[in-house]
């Protein structure tokens, strides 16, 4: 897979290599399209649908994170359709659980947050859902708090890919779909959770953090958990 | 017996027709989950233990399902050298006389015998049954199974599904049998792509490119894989063909392992269908018994095999990744293509996936050539599809239709159109994930690429038909209900999009939406649709996207209106007769208050609800009997009697006086507010009240002598006595209304003025222009439209009417003028162009026309009028038509045939319509609509000029009474609001306390009808026809009321 190719992001004539999907090419090369679920590293899942591009010659949208690119790709990643729908993915997301910024350790640092302050997301025209949701803090170093989760699996795909526990994952169907932990149990019961806290590194918002700290003070070091994958593929 | 060369297979196919045409008779029971449903088990075990009884020589077996859901129990019984019988809705009691007539070569009762199967087509093979039973038709005579083409249903209820050999009787395994001698897997591809067979699950992609793509790919290891997780609401397609044919799937799906080159088959088929599991299996074990599966298959070397696997039940495992991940034991949760299965499906091996119906159109494909296939159907959609024609249509069931066919083909000749008179409004095509398409879209012919145009699917084939009782936005929520829940979560869109969707209607539904909602929500479910990952979360929205284009104004209904026109939501409505009137009355509470023996109180109110009960009361079309719960006991409570009679018992008594002061007693502050009315019709007339109650100055102005408009000037007496108006009006005027007669606003009176001198004004002069026909011969003497004669009869003037009259029309002033004549002692005959179902006017009114001596002609259309030297009619040419294609109306359109009739007459009525008065119109400078009506806003009847409202028939066109009234309330309220800046119309209604619990015994007797005077009398004379209820059978009448209206009792 290293036949090169030459895409065209937003006009612009990129060299990149058959088998990059379009988020990468892009990302490689400056351009910026919004991703949630993506993260560098772990298998991409088109899940938030926020990196939804438009193709010339394909009639639908296509998300840039698992489509491939071809000879002659011409992506356009923005027009105002899509930020519109994009607007909206941040929207719904937002009033999905309850986020609080203003009690959030992540608050600052947080991927959900940057979205909607980048597209100026600063209300919402949607009622909020107020769910009444659960804090796992059974583990003696992490926390798990499911009124900030954006099951965005990334915490799923870092524990089954990158470390190889497969700890996590979901259970239940549409709205009512939760992140669990081995089986159901708590998470300090799990006997799989090697402790390795990968999975707080790669979680975008304040949903997983290390105890100890308070309001805006978790920073996550995202990076690790991508070179610790690319480190493993170059094995 | 293992099947390995041809004398095997001959052999086999022997003792099949041995079976299917045995020297005996043979009775089948159609034994589908539905039939069962329908008690076709205990029919079966009563004709086996009768059989045994008896010692009879019959062969009894089980089928599938022929198709005709609306008619089971279905069972075919066939005797030696007769055609195939098919009897339909076949109980136990009726096994005694079809056993006895069999021995003697008697038909079995008619009322249970549907058709006769003279010879029948498997595609693969042919069963001649025999001929004779002469009075019985032929199958393709019923109207259901007219046009039905039978390619992917070949055997379905007529072989036994749990017997191979009958299978290979009919041509089975043939087509297989010779793919496998023919050894030219490439050929069978370009076969079926040169048929263009597409995807029956929905999507309709064209099969024949998905082999190839398979037989491509690299690899030992394919798989085929048939999608057979059903689950649209209301599509039982699939299930029907598993269970009434199993073998034809295994076939298809042999075919395609061998020109693929996989050698493994599996079947992913609901847990919910334990019948068509348990068949297929049993079909899958046969066939593996006679060598037709297997390691060596029909002993051509050919290695396959084919398993089933149940699936847990969710929607989503209908999309053909999740339905992989399901198959290996993952959550069934979909996961973006690329890679597609054909590069890379079941265990990361090329997988083909294909849905039940698709693999059912192999075999025949093969066995006829893709001619023979192209020729059926559409251009670019080939052959039939099955579709399950379910909801608000009198024949329900399986229908195999070639594509391009008309919607209307299959609502109104095979559904044989709506259930109980109802208009059908809409059908929703394609389950959850369709779209709904207006009744006035119905000549759309079904295929792929039409139905996409008008945003619904072809989806898996369901069509649920709606009427008028189906509300739309409650349609649309219940399929995002659906589908929200079925979602799996992954991707946001459809997880949280759908949730925020749902929450939305729900606001629709409980009318606490706002106008902005719509807009909100149309953008919110293009979000779904297009940004999705798999195909749930991108046709999810179809429902409401389509409902928002086709019907949006019934979400405006819902949220400006606050009205749910189908009273399905609940919290919009008070009883299904309450939001079927028209007025809105609370029928409920006067039925009550007079149950309760409370005359004066439930005449209060009527009247506070219907300022004219007595009137309607005699002349409403009564929509509310159409709507009322009772009629599923027995009959609808006669509630406009009922409320005839109170009014009646207050008006023309002594109570009056002392009803009035009640009903001013309501009468609200005076405000100093002047309103004007135009026109003291009962549009007029009714928003001339509630404004005077309301507190409001209120002049009424009209062009003629007295008030009461249609009602006084084209109702006859016979109908409505002028005595009861009267009594009415003047109420209306103690409530100090005041009125300026033989004022021609327009004319003496200039709009503009009117507006000056008051601070709102009611434009309300109805439709006084008699439509016109343009046939030879009407400039001749004797010619006269009904309106003008109707009006001259009620002013008692001398009217120009001889001996024997033609009426043309089939309207209520068609009617009401054939009456008026016969009592002018004409022979009257009335001609209709239509059948007589089709006829606007009520049909207790046709019916007694007929008693009082009117001749009805139907289906004639006038031609011309003869006249004689002297210009006078001497008789009328009137075209016979033929009932043609349905319109979009459900109506058959009228054609003209060749035959001509003539009929004597001197005078002819025209009764074909009424219409606005283009003058007034004109000089109104007002906006008017195409139609000639004025143009107004919808919701607040406001004309394009400030200030004036308009109503009636006015901006509908002719309609009835009933409806001009309720228009007539609704400009009061909005007029009021306007003035006053609040609501303020609830204000008018006292308290009445009254029993809130449903009847613990609601009266046994059935409905009660007026007594009428016989039809020999009431020509002689214009005494009214109707006697109205007695005291007694009013009382019984309202104790039959159910109260829809109490929702919750205390206990």
């Amino acid at each position: 897979m290293t036949e090169k190719v030459k895409v065209r992001i937003d006009g612009e004539v990129i060299a990149a290599t058959a088998g990059q999907t379009i988020l990468e090419v892009a990302r490689a090369n400056g351009k910026y399209i919004p991703a949630l679920c993506y993260m560098e590293g772990l298998s991409a899942v088109g899940a938030c649908r926020l990196c939804m591009v438009e193709v010339s010659g394909v009639a639908r949208l296509l998300p840039a994170c698992t489509t491939p690119v071809q000879e002659g790709l011409a992506v356009n990643t923005s027009s105002p359709q899509l930020e519109s729908y994009r607007k909206i993915a941040i929207e719904l997301l937002l009033v999905e659980r309850n986020h609080v910024c203003a009690v959030c350790v992540s608050s600052g640092h947080c991927e959900l947050q940057t979205l909607a302050q980048d597209h100026g997301v600063t209300y919402v025209r949607y009622p909020y859902n107020f769910p009444r949701l659960t804090v796992d803090a059974t583990h003696p170093r992490y926390v798990l708090d499911h009124n900030r989760c954006v099951l965005c699996s990334r915490c799923v795909r870092t524990c089954a890919e990158v470390e190889g526990a497969h700890v996590w994952d979901m259970a239940g169907r549409g709205i009512q779909t939760r992140l669990v932990s081995e089986l159901q149990r708590p998470w300090g019961e799990s006997t799989t959770c090697t402790s390795c806290g990968k999975c707080v590194q790669a979680c975008p918002t304040g949903a997983m953090a290390e105890k100890g700290w308070g309001v805006e003070e978790m920073t996550k070091k995202r990076a690790v958990v991508s070179r610790l994958s690319s480190i493993r593929e170059g094995q | 017996m293992m099947i390995q060369d041809f004398a095997a297979f001959s052999a086999v196919r022997e003792a099949g027709l041995a079976k299917l045409l045995p020297g005996k008779p043979r009775i089948a029971v159609g034994m589908g989950t539905c039939g069962s449903g329908n008690g076709a088990e205990a029919v079966y075990h009563a004709f086996s233990s009768e059989i045994d009884a008896r010692g009879l020589a019959v062969q009894l077996v089980p089928v599938g399902c022929f198709g005709f859901c609306a008619e089971e129990p279905l069972v075919n019984v066939w005797v030696p050298g007769h055609p195939l019988l098919m009897l339909h809705q076949v109980q136990p009691n009726h096994v005694d006389g079809i056993l006895n007539g069999l021995g003697h070569g008697h038909l079995p009762p008619p009322e249970i015998v549907l058709c006769k199967i003279e010879e029948w087509d498997h595609l693969a093979g042919h069963v001649k049954y025999g001929t004779g039973y002469s009075d019985v038709p032929n199958w393709n005579e019923i109207p259901f199974f007219d046009g039905q083409v039978k390619i992917v249903l070949r055997n379905c209820g007529l072989i036994n599904p749990d017997d191979i050999e009958e299978y290979i009787a009919i041509g089975g395994y043939q087509a297989l049998y010779k793919v496998l001698i023919d050894q030219n897997p490439a050929g069978v591809i370009e076969q079926i792509k040169a048929s263009k067979l597409r995807g029956r699950g929905g999507a309709g992609f064209l099969t024949g490119n998905k082999w190839e793509f398979l037989a491509k790919a690299a690899g030992p290891e394919k798989y085929l894989v048939c999608n057979a997780d059903e689950g649209d609401p209301g599509a039982y397609m699939n299930r029907n063909e598993i269970e009434s044919d199993p073998h034809s799937l295994l076939e298809g799906m042999m075919i395609a392992g061998y020109v693929t080159g996989a050698s493994k088959g599996i079947i992913y088929v609901r847990a919910e269908y334990p019948l068509a599991v348990l068949r297929l299996e049993r079909a899958i074990e046969h066939a593996r018994a006679y060598g037709v599966l297997g390691d060596n298959v029909l002993g051509r070397g050919f290695k396959f095999d084919i398993e089933t696997v149940e699936g847990a039940g969710a929607f989503v495992c209908g999309e053909e990744t999740a339905l992989i991940a399901s198959l290996e034991s993952h959550a069934g949760r979909p996961r973006s293509r690329p890679p597609f299965p054909a590069q890379k499906g079941l265990y990361g091996k090329p997988t083909n996936i294909n849905n039940v119906e698709t693999w059912y159109n192999v075999a025949p494909i093969v066995a006829k050539g893709p001619a023979w296939f192209t020729e059926i159907g559409s251009p670019k959609s080939a052959g039939t599809k099955v579709f399950s024609l379910v909801g608000k249509v009198q024949s329900t069931g399986l229908v195999e239709m070639p594509f391009g066919t008309p919607l209307a083909k299959f609502i109104y000749d095979i559904g044989g159109g709506g259930t109980n008179g109802r208009d059908i409004k809409a059908v929703q095509t394609g389950g959850p994930s369709g779209g709904c398409i207006p009744a006035d879209m119905f000549d759309t012919p079904v295929d792929y690429e039409t139905l996409a145009q008008l945003g619904s699917i072809m989806g898996s084939g369901g069509m649920v038909v709606m009427d008028e009782d189906n509300c739309m936005v409650d349609v649309a929520r219940y399929f995002i209900e659906f589908t929200h829940s079925e979602s799996c979560g992954k991707c946001v869109p459809c997880r949280v999009g759908l949730d925020k969707a749902l929450r939305m209607l729900n606001g629709f539904t409980l009318g606490t939406a706002t106008d902005k909602d719509i807009a909100a929500l149309d953008e919110l479910c293009r979000m779904v649709r297009d940004t999705s990952l798999c195909g749930l979360g991108q046709s999810a929205p179809n429902p409401v996207l389509t409902s928002l284009r086709h019907f949006r104004h019934e979400f405006e209904d819902h949220i400006l209106a606050k009205r749910c026109r189908a009273g399905v939501c609940e919290d919009l409505a008070l009883s299904p007769c309450e939001n079927s009137c028209p007025l809105h009355m609370n029928i409920p509470r006067f039925l009550q208050l007079y149950k309760e023996e409370r005359v004066e109180d439930a005449f209060l109110s009527v009247i506070l609800d219907n300022p004219l009960p007595a009137s309607t009361g005699r002349v409403c079309q009564h929509p509310c009997d159409n709507r009322c719960r009772r009629a599923a006991v027995d009959e609808s409570v006669n509630m406009r009697d009922v409320h005839r009679l109170i009014a009646d018992e207050v008006l023309l008594s002594d109570k009056f006086d002392t009803m009035v002061g009640r009903v001013l007693e309501r009468r609200q502050e005076p405000t100093g507010r002047t309103v004007a009315i135009v026109g003291a019709g009962p549009t007029g007339l009714t928003c001339a009240y509630y404004l005077a109650l309301l507190g409001h100055d209120v002049t009424v102005y009209d062009s003629r002598p007295a008030a009461g408009g249609m009602l006084r000037y084209a109702l006859p007496e016979y109908r409505l006595p002028k005595a009861v108006l009267d009594k009415e009006i003047e109420l209306i005027e103690r409530l100090g209304v005041k009125f300026q007669f033989n004022v021609n606003v327009g004319e003496q009176l200039t709009l503009n003025d009117v507006g000056q001198q008051h601070d709102a004004v009611f434009l309300a002069i109805g439709t006084w222009k008699e439509a016109w026909v343009y046939l030879p011969g009407t400039e001749l003497t004797g010619v006269i439209p009904a309106l003008p004669f109707l009006e001259a009869m009620s002013r008692g003037q001398e009217v120009p009417v001889g001996k024997s009259v033609v009426v043309i029309g089939g309207g209520n002033a068609a009617i009401d003028s054939a009456r008026s004549a016969r009592r002018l002692g004409a022979d009257v005959t009335i001609v209709y162009r239509r059948e007589r179902n089709d006829m606007p006017a009520i049909p207790e009114e046709i019916e007694a026309a007929e008693h009082e001596g009117a001749k009805l002609v139907y289906l004639a259309a006038p031609h011309r009028i003869v006249g004689d030297k002297n210009g006078q009619v001497r008789a009328i040419e009137v075209v016979r038509t033929k009932p043609g294609e349905f319109d979009t109306s459900g109506r058959r359109r009228p054609v003209p045939t060749d035959e001509v009739i003539r009929i004597a007459c001197d005078t002819v009525i025209l009764a074909v319509g009424e219409k606005v008065d283009p003058d007034f119109c004109a000089a109104s400078g007002l906006t008017i609509k195409e139609a000639g009506t004025l143009e107004v806003d919808r919701y607040s009847l406001e004309t394009s000029r400030e200030r004036f409202y308009a109503g009636g028939d006015l901006i509908t066109g002719a309609s009835n009474v009933s409806n001009a009234m309720g228009i007539g309330k609704k400009a009061a309220r909005n007029i009021d609001r306007r003035l006053m800046g609040e609501e303020r119309v609830a204000n008018l209604i006292p308290d009445f306390a009254y029993q809130m619990e449903p009847p613990e015994t609601p009266s046994q007797s059935g409905r009660h009808v007026p007594g009428e005077m016989p039809a020999a009398k009431r020509v002689q004379s214009y005494a009214e026809v109707s006697l109205g209820l007695t005291v007694g059978a009013a009382l019984e009448e309202s104790a039959r009321c159910l109260r829809c209206d109490v929702r919750s009792v205390e206990s």
